[in-house]
């Protein structure tokens, strides 16, 4: 494995609770699958498809999420939204990612030596 | 146009191991999601068939999605279930091959059997194990995976779950058991030629008289070497090669005249059987016979093994 290729496995590690916080507060308006999708990447969340799909359902399954079909244009759209108990859960979930980062705040900081190699 | 899309075929694909209950909901989504895709690509001005090849491939293999919309597993026996597979493999690949291996050989034997026709037998028998050991105990493992029991032994690991270290085998008590294992052995033989170990007026000896004296001394040579092994392998405190060496010589050394003199018949006495049995002595001498034969050898490969994985330990240690 490339070092690049290591790095970016590091990232989706570090990354990948992140999402389900996005969607949770993402969707406190109402969204659909590829229109949350979109939003996530303006957001800085970029999220493959096939990894939203699967995670909407899981959270509406485990109760963070209400859906509805909504038929009034072309092409019906199931809509999410994130319920009582999905709003809860980003709650806690926002402050333990700002505890996270004030205790990597609190790290000492290893120096940073510019790659020699390139 | 009648020809299914690929985007039908690959909702179609996701769908197939979708439960029947989620269906009709999850593949209205998901084709509406993939329609929503195709168009914002048609937007960016790229043509209908490259733009829904670009989204399908992006999705990927649909049977992954659906194992991520069904919480499906996507392999055989994962993490949770895995080390309790692999120490119970391991436990039977020790065990099983090993016991049936040996029975078979045995009642081969004692059917007459030659040489060739059992390995002939036990060569194909073994296989046969192996395979099916390492099937059906994966197969458990991979229900299980999937129903979500619990294994047997689950439960929260401990400290006391912890293997007691490995045995050196050249402690005190290796030797003092060797020492003892000896001169209990010698006691018997001489109490055998003495006294006899058949309950008869007079005595009636086990082994062949005609051994003595020659035979037996050369016996309790061996024996009396394998006392000093014994003793130098406490002394240096481990198993060295050459000691293991040294070890299995001795083994040899006593396995392979006592097999000769037993298949011989001159290591039992050839009154003992028919004396003790009066109806089937014969029978009953043949049948004794094997099985110590089968005894002799299997005491000194172990033994030899034993000691040459004591040493290969010692010294990686």
């Amino acid at each position: 494995m490339s070092e690049t290729e290591i790095l970016e496995t590091h990232l989706q590690e570090l990354r990948r609770g992140t999402v389900v916080l996005a969607c949770l507060r993402l969707l406190v308006n109402p969204g659909y699958g590829y229109g949350l999708l979109e939003e996530l990447g303006q957001h800085g969340f970029a999220t493959d498809a096939n990894t939203l799909y699967p995670l909407l359902r899981r959270l509406e399954k485990q109760g963070f999420l209400t859906s509805e079909w909504n038929t009034d244009e072309s092409r019906p759209r199931k809509f999410y939204r994130t319920s009582a108990a999905g709003s809860r859960l980003a709650a806690s979930l926002t402050d333990d990612f700002r505890a996270i980062a004030a205790a990597i705040d609190d790290l000492p900081t290893p120096d940073v030596q510019p790659d020699r190699r390139h | 146009m009648t020809t299914a899309t690929l985007t039908d075929r690959y909702v179609d694909a996701a769908m197939r191991t979708v439960p029947e209950a989620q269906r009709a909901d999850l593949a209205a989504e998901l084709r509406g999601s993939i329609d929503d895709q195709i168009e914002a690509r048609l937007g960016e001005g790229e043509d209908q068939a490259s733009a829904e090849r670009a989204v399908l491939t992006d999705l990927g293999d649909p049977d992954k999605l659906a194992a991520g919309y069904t919480d499906r597993p996507l392999w055989l026996v994962g993490p949770r279930y895995f080390l309790d597979w692999w120490r119970l493999l391991k436990l039977l690949l020790w065990i099983v091959p090993a016991c049936a291996a040996f029975g078979v050989s045995l009642a081969m034997v004692l059917e007459g059997a030659t040489f060739g026709e059992i390995v002939g037998a036990v060569v194909p028998l073994l296989i046969t194990v192996v395979v099916h050991i390492g099937f059906w105990t994966t197969l458990v493992f991979v229900v299980l995976e999937r129903t979500g029991h619990e294994t047997m032994t689950s439960g929260p690991w401990t400290p006391d779950q912890l293997p007691e270290p490995r045995q050196r085998g050249a402690g005190l008590g290796d030797m003092v058991t060797s020492l003892a294992f000896l001169a209990i052995f010698a006691g018997v033989v001489l109490w055998d030629h003495f006294v006899g170990l058949a309950p008869t007026q007079p005595g009636l000896p086990f082994l062949d008289p005609g051994l003595w004296p020659w035979w037996i001394i050369g016996l309790f040579l061996l024996m009396a070497l394998e006392a000093v092994l014994a003793i130098v392998v406490y002394a240096v405190g481990r198993w060295t090669p050459a000691l293991a060496v040294a070890n299995g010589i001795l083994n040899l050394v006593l396995a392979v005249p006592a097999l000769w003199l037993l298949f011989e018949g001159r290591l039992i006495n050839p009154e003992f059987f028919p004396t003790i049995v009066a109806d089937d002595g014969a029978k009953v001498g043949v049948i004794v016979n094997v099985v110590i034969g089968f005894v002799i050898a299997g005491i000194a490969i172990w033994d030899t093994v034993d000691a040459a994985m004591k040493a290969r330990r010692a010294s990686r240690g």
